[in-house]
């Protein structure tokens, strides 16, 4: 059944996040990255950081749950079984630090049909506790099968 | 902290240094719980074979993150990586390796940037799959 493009421009609740070091030392053990600046906090003040930094693709710790108030909602009509993720993009203002706490809103900007498949794409803006912009986040999800008569 | 490439070392067309790492079971699994994405697609075997794989798949984001792992190791700077943009178009299944790469395409003088075609590769069986391509990133070089 395809999915209710009515949603399309649909806001979705702010999510708060705090980057703790041991969350950034458990994404840093399970992608195997060992560079001084993520894994040391000296080192990372010796390179102009406030503290250790989390690596670029750390936001979808938070994404994992700004996305799943898209996937989850019963409007929607989305079968999470069918989808694969097809498109993410990040553009960084600066790279997150431990000790960060920012917050995300997602928004469903599109739903494109493409011969059977939809494609969802989710948008959201991260800021810090300053409100500062920190980074964008853009994930399109397929929604295979759903897009046909 | 700046890159550690720097703009007047680079040309269009130079490849960065190439990464490869053996996908593992446990990795995946690790993956999974520092994520909090738990779909059962990456961990349990008959779960993926019902959907049509022979096993289970890593998330296309474990496999984004060792591209950034390679951008970021290559350009020296967390900071400098300004953006990324990627296109996941095949499956990896767990004892792949994968290897990420990049090559730049255009050079901004003024502003000392680099822009890259980035991909991860991987061979199976003899065929040559790209679980990334069609992607991009730009990055910030001193």
């Amino acid at each position: 059944m395809p999915l209710n493009t009515q949603l399309i421009g649909k806001t979705y609740d702010e999510i708060e996040f705090a980057v703790e070091r041991d969350r950034v030392n458990q994404f840093l053990d399970a992608i195997g990255d060992d560079t001084p600046v993520f894994r040391d906090p000296e080192a990372a003040k010796a390179a102009g950081y406030a503290d250790q930094v989390a690596p670029p693709t750390f936001i979808t710790v938070i994404q994992t749950m700004t996305s799943s108030q898209v996937v989850l909602d019963k409007e929607l009509g989305l079968d999470y079984s069918r989808v694969v993720h097809g498109v993410q993009s990040y553009a960084y203002e600066r790279p997150l630090v431990v000790g960060d706490v920012i917050s995300a809103t997602p928004r469903l900007t599109s739903i494109e049909t493409r011969r059977s498949n939809e494609f969802l794409t989710i948008e959201s803006e991260v800021h810090d506790a300053n409100g500062e912009l920190v980074l964008t986040a853009r994930s399109t999800l397929i929604s295979r099968g759903t897009g046909g008569p | 902290m700046t890159a550690q490439v720097d703009f007047d070392d680079v040309k269009v067309g130079d490849e960065i240094p190439v990464r490869s790492k053996v996908v593992k079971r446990e990795d995946v699994k690790a993956y999974a719980d520092a994520s909090g994405d738990q779909n059962p697609l990456h961990q349990d075997d008959s779960f993926a074979q019902m959907v049509g794989f022979p096993g289970i798949i890593a998330h296309g984001m474990f496999t984004m993150a060792h591209l950034t792992s390679t951008l970021t190791g290559w350009v020296g700077d967390p900071a400098a990586l300004k953006s990324v943009d990627v296109q996941f178009r095949a499956v990896v299944y767990m004892d792949d390796t994968i290897e990420a790469g990049g090559r730049i395409t255009e050079l901004d003088p003024d502003a000392r940037t680099a822009k890259l075609d980035v991909w991860v590769r991987l061979e199976r069986d003899g065929v040559t799959e790209y679980p990334i391509k069609n992607s991009t990133a730009e990055v910030q070089l001193a």
